[in-house]
Parts: structure tokens; C-alpha cells; sequence
């Protein structure tokens, strides 16, 4: 028996040692001395099917925001939006969250082009968008600058990109609600928290009023929110919501939410 | 000669050694097996989504995230980058690379086996081939037979090369049957890219190409045979070396896991690339990752490798012929 055993163990170890050996020479023959004509061939699309009848889905889509910084738990306000609305509903909530810190209008608009996003957005029956920030803030770096000259001109960028986003949404899906939740001045209790305030009320009405022009995008309001007692709705960076600050957001936003079939039951 | 090599084996067998490195792995496999599971069920229930093409981009967005913080290094950064472009390029070409099935378990657990647990396995083999019988005084029944040295030795590494061998095939075989049982027993034809190659911070596709998974697979055990031969080669030279066999597991153990731990934190001390315990990980060439130490290829890698054991070779033939046993 153990005779027997050692051979066969003996006989598959030389068998395996030749396939190695021939497994090393594809790996070699494969890297460095392949054929260079064999072209990419494009598998068929197999579509998966995502038919969700049963369920919410929610698509957040913009900033930092969106994804959460700031949030010690790193829900952000899509978090709160969530357990919100999971209140209201009996259905299963489903969330993608494509949110990049640190995006700003135009690369929000060349992300909307990856076929993949726009899927999500297709699928999407609540689309949840935090935009803006960045463009007006760059980065938190304050304004510096408060000549009204020149955030004009970023402004103009800023709303002819928002226009472009709001088209391509509708494009994409024209029967979901839009939530875009709008600006807060994380700067308001500066000193030239008049200054600042005001560009962010102006850049909040013009969106507000573009959003108006389309189906179906509603511009929630967050700088009431954080006008009065900002510093305890700020994370320490002072530019991000924390933890109560994303709340408030996301109760504000589940507040404009129902699900009027749910009601009909 | 097939006389002493069938010899080596008996012992080797009497021992229980390859019984022992399988016994680990059939262990280990139904943990991974699991581990991975629960992942693919913890994605779902995250995104709510069965669809591949939605979780990859979520993986995209995610590592566009990481990118952004401010935090991370710049060695990371770089290797992020490149995953980036290479999660792109699977979406655009519509393969996922994760798609479920026993053979997509495989690749991933060789690709994560090559660099420590598969050469820890191979040292529970290697490391008292010769050690063993210099302690235990065998040593001298074995040289006292009218048979040249060099011979003896030769046929203990004949032994270790098979037993290497048998333990990759042991490995493959195991790892399918056990993660086939949870993912299913398809997924050979799945497609797979290889061919990527990395120049700094850019991913150069222009190399890539299409392999169906069973010649990706096929390729990955090549490699991984070739490492494991090698860190056996050089655990049988501390075996030649060395009297305490936990003196030469001690060696390896220390040199494997430190391998490990450098490839995390070279990046910027170059001549480390010439050291053989970060070049172990040869998967991550044809796979695509980012080398951890610029400059470094699979030709690289591969060539360092051989010299090293070859050097071992020499070495441990020189020392055990020339040596006084009493």
C-alpha cells in the first residue's frame, strides 16, 4: 500500500513538474514573444439585469459632500437621507454613491459621460447632488480674492457646466426626482462673512432659478440651516459639515421625498 | 541515481511532509473560500446591486476618493493611479475580473498565496532535507555507501524539485475543488488581460491582450512553481549549511516575512530590488500592479531570482562536498 502510494505520489510529482516547466515557458513565450497582431476582441455585452421593482434606488452623485467627509461615521447627509426615508418606506433602499471629494462642476460633468454612471443614473428612481463647493471655494481655500469681478467669471463657468449636468440628466433619466441640495456659507461667522454671504446667496438663487427651468430638479435650500450657529454644525476643518450638520442636510432632504404609492396602499 | 532519489522520497513520505503542506492548504481554503463569500454578499447588500459593472464603478469612485485625500504617500498614490486606469480598462472592455466561479477564486488565491504562504510551505518541506540528518547523525550511513556526494545531494534536490511540484499541483487541485463547491466549477473561459506594463505613474496598455482564465491560470502556476523552487532552493542551501533545522527555518521564516513587509516600504531605497524577497511576488507582473520598486519587471524579477538560487546551488554543492563529517 504505502509502496503503491509513493509511486503514484512520485509519478504526479514528475507530471506536474513538466507541466510547470511548460506553464513557465507560456508565462515566458506570452510576455515577451507573443504575436503582436492578435488584436483585443470585444467580448459580447451580456447585460445584467437590474430590475428592482421592489425597491428604492437613490443615486447620489457631486462632492465631498456626497461622500461624506467630515462624517466621523462617514455616512454624510446621503447616510441620513437613507434612514430617513427607510422610515417612510417599507421597500428596500438602494444606494450608489459616486461621489469624488473634491469634484467640481466640469469634472462632475465629464464623469456623468462614463457609461457606467450614467447607468446608475438610468436605474435611479431619486438622484441626490451635491455641486458647487468647489467651484466657489476651490478646495476650501477661502475666498481670497472677493473681487466680484472674478467670481463672476467662475460663476458663469459654474452655470453653464450645471446646465449642461441638468441636461444630461434628463437625457439620461427624465422621470426621477432631482435633489440638488444648494450651498451654505461655512464662512459666515468670519469677518467678511457679509461679503462672502452674499456671493453664496447670489450663486444659490442662480442655480435655484436653473433648476426651476427644468422638470423636475428641486434646489434645496441648506444656507438657513448653518446662517445662525454655524460653528457647531462644522467639522474642524472648518469648511465641512460634521456629524449634526450632514443630519440637518439630510433631514431637509428626506422631508421633500415621498413615495406617493406607498401612501396610496 | 533513481535509486537514491526514490530513496529521498520514501523518507520524505515516512515523514508526512506533503501531507502536512496540503492538510495546511485544505485548511486554509474553505477560510478564504468563506472570507470571499461574505465580501461578495457584504458588496451586494452595500450597493444593492447584482450587476459587476456597477460594483467595479463603485470600486472606481472609491479609489478616485482615496486618490484625493490628502494623506496618503506618493508611492501609494502611484500604485492607486494605476489601478484606477486598470479598473477603467476592464469596464470599457466590458470583462470583470472578478467574476465568480472556482477558477476566479484560484488566480486570486495563488496571487495572494506566491510571495509568503506557498514559500512557507515549500520551507516545511525543504528545510531539514539536509540539516535533519547532519543533527541526527544519519548523515554518516548515508556518505559511507560507495556512492559519490555530490550524487547524495543531487538526489535530495531532485526529491525537493518534485515534491515542489507535487505541492503546486496539490495546491491547484485543492483550491479548485474546495472553492467550487460555494462559487460553482466554471469560469475557465473567462477572459482575462495581461500585458500590462507600468512606466512611472502610467499604465501602458498598448501590450495588453485577451487570454482565455485557464492559460491566465496556466501561466500563474508556472510562476508560482518557478518561486516555490526557488525559495526551496535556497532554504535546501541553509539546510546544507546549517546543522539546526530551526536555525534554517529561522533564516527563512525571518527573510520571507521581511521580504513581506520591505516590498511595502522600498520604494525609494532602490538597490533593495536586488534582494530576492521582493521580487517574489512574479503574479503582479503579468496581473498588471505596479512594481514595488521602479524599475522592476518580470524579467527583472525572474533573472534575480535564478541568480540567486543558482549561487545557492553552487554553494551548497561546494560546501557539502568539500565538508568533514564526524
Amino acid at each position: 500500500m504505502k509502496r503503491k502510494g509513493l509511486a503514484l505520489i512520485t509519478a504526479i510529482s514528475i507530471a506536474s513538474a513538466l507541466l510547470w516547466i511548460i506553464g513557465l515557458g507560456a508565462v515566458i513565450q506570452n510576455q515577451w514573444f507573443r504575436p503582436s497582431t492578435t488584436k483585443l476582441a470585444q467580448t459580447p455585452t451580456q447585460q445584467g439585469s437590474t430590475q428592482h421593482k421592489s425597491a428604492v434606488v437613490i443615486a447620489a452623485i457631486g462632492d465631498s459632500l456626497t461622500r461624506g467627509t467630515g462624517d466621523v461615521d462617514g455616512k454624510g447627509y446621503i447616510g441620513s437621507v437613507k434612514e430617513q426615508l427607510q422610515k417612510k418606506t417599507k421597500k428596500q433602499i438602494w444606494l450608489s454613491n459616486a461621489g469624488i471629494k473634491g469634484q467640481t462642476s466640469s469634472q462632475l460633468l465629464q464623469q456623468l459621460n462614463q457609461p457606467q454612471i450614467q447607468r446608475g443614473i438610468k436605474e435611479a428612481d431619486i438622484i441626490l447632488m451635491t455641486i458647487g463647493g468647489n467651484d466657489l471655494f476651490r478646495g476650501g481655500r477661502a475666498l481670497q480674492e472677493l473681487q466680484s469681478q472674478s467670481i463672476k467669471k467662475v460663476e458663469q463657468r459654474y452655470i453653464s457646466n450645471l446646465k449642461k449636468i441638468y441636461k444630461k440628466i434628463r437625457t439620461v433619466n427624465n422621470t426621477a426626482d432631482v435633489y440638488h441640495i444648494g450651498l451654505y456659507d461655512p464662512f459666515s461667522d468670519l469677518r467678511q462673512a457679509k461679503a462672502t454671504s452674499h456671493i453664496v446667496r447670489q450663486w444659490n438663487f442662480d442655480s435655484a432659478e436653473l433648476a426651476a427651468s427644468f422638470d423636475r430638479i428641486v434646489y434645496v435650500p441648506t444656507f438657513d440651516l448653518f446662517q445662525l450657529s454655524v460653528n457647531d454644525y462644522l467639522y474642524s476643518d472648518h469648511f465641512h459639515p460634521n456629524r449634526k450638520g450632514y443630519q440637518l442636510i439630510g433631514e431637509r432632504a428626506a422631508s421633500l421625498i415621498h413615495f406617493s404609492e406607498e401612501e396610496k396602499k | 541515481m533513481t535509486k537514491l532519489v526514490h530513496n529521498e522520497l520514501l523518507k520524505l513520505f515516512r515523514k508526512k511532509k506533503l501531507f502536512v503542506a496540503l492538510l495546511i492548504v485544505a485548511i486554509l481554503v474553505p477560510m478564504f473560500t468563506y472570507a470571499q463569500y461574505e465580501q461578495s454578499k457584504a458588496t451586494i447588500s452595500k450597493t444593492g446591486n447584482t450587476d459587476w459593472r456597477a460594483r467595479l464603478q463603485q470600486e472606481i469612485v472609491d479609489t478616485t476618493n482615496r486618490l484625493g485625500s490628502s494623506g496618503i504617500q506618493g508611492d501609494y498614490k502611484k500604485f492607486l493611479k494605476i489601478r484606477l486606469s486598470q479598473q477603467q480598462y476592464y469596464l470599457d472592455h466590458n470583462i470583470d475580473p472578478k467574476a465568480p466561479g472556482a477558477p476566479t477564486f484560484m488566480r486570486i488565491f495563488l496571487e495572494n498565496a506566491i510571495d509568503l504562504l506557498l514559500p512557507l510551505l515549500i520551507m516545511i518541506v525543504a528545510s531539514d532535507l539536509v540539516s535533519s540528518e547532519l543533527s541526527g547523525g544519519t548523515i554518516k550511513l548515508l556518505l559511507t555507501r560507495p556512492v559519490k556526494r555530490w550524487k547524495i545531494l543531487l538526489s535530495k534536490y531532485i526529491a525537493l524539485l518534485l515534491s515542489v511540484s507535487f505541492i503546486v499541483t496539490g495546491t491547484a487541485i485543492l483550491t479548485y475543488v474546495l472553492s467550487g463547491i460555494v462559487f460553482g466549477y466554471s469560469g475557465w473561459q473567462l477572459p482575462m488581460l495581461t500585458g500590462f506594463s507600468t512606466q512611472g505613474e502610467e499604465l501602458i496598455t498598448q501590450n495588453v491582450h485577451l487570454i482565455p482564465q485557464w492559460h491566465y491560470l496556466f501561466m500563474e502556476l508556472g510562476l508560482v512553481w518557478f518561486v516555490c523552487l526557488i525559495v526551496g532552493t535556497l532554504t535546501f542551501m541553509l539546510s546544507v549549511l546549517l546543522r539546526s533545522t530551526a536555525a534554517v527555518m529561522g533564516i527563512m521564516l525571518a527573510s520571507l516575512i521581511s521580504g513581506a513587509i520591505l516590498a511595502n516600504m522600498v520604494s525609494s531605497w532602490e538597490s533593495a530590488k536586488y534582494l530576492f524577497m521582493v521580487n517574489l511576488k512574479l503574479t503582479s507582473y503579468i496581473s498588471g500592479m505596479s512594481p514595488p520598486i521602479e524599475g522592476m519587471s518580470l524579467g527583472f524579477s525572474m533573472s534575480v531570482l535564478t541568480i540567486w538560487a543558482f549561487v545557492a546551488l553552487v554553494l551548497s554543492f561546494i560546501v557539502f562536498t568539500k565538508r568533514d563529517v564526524y
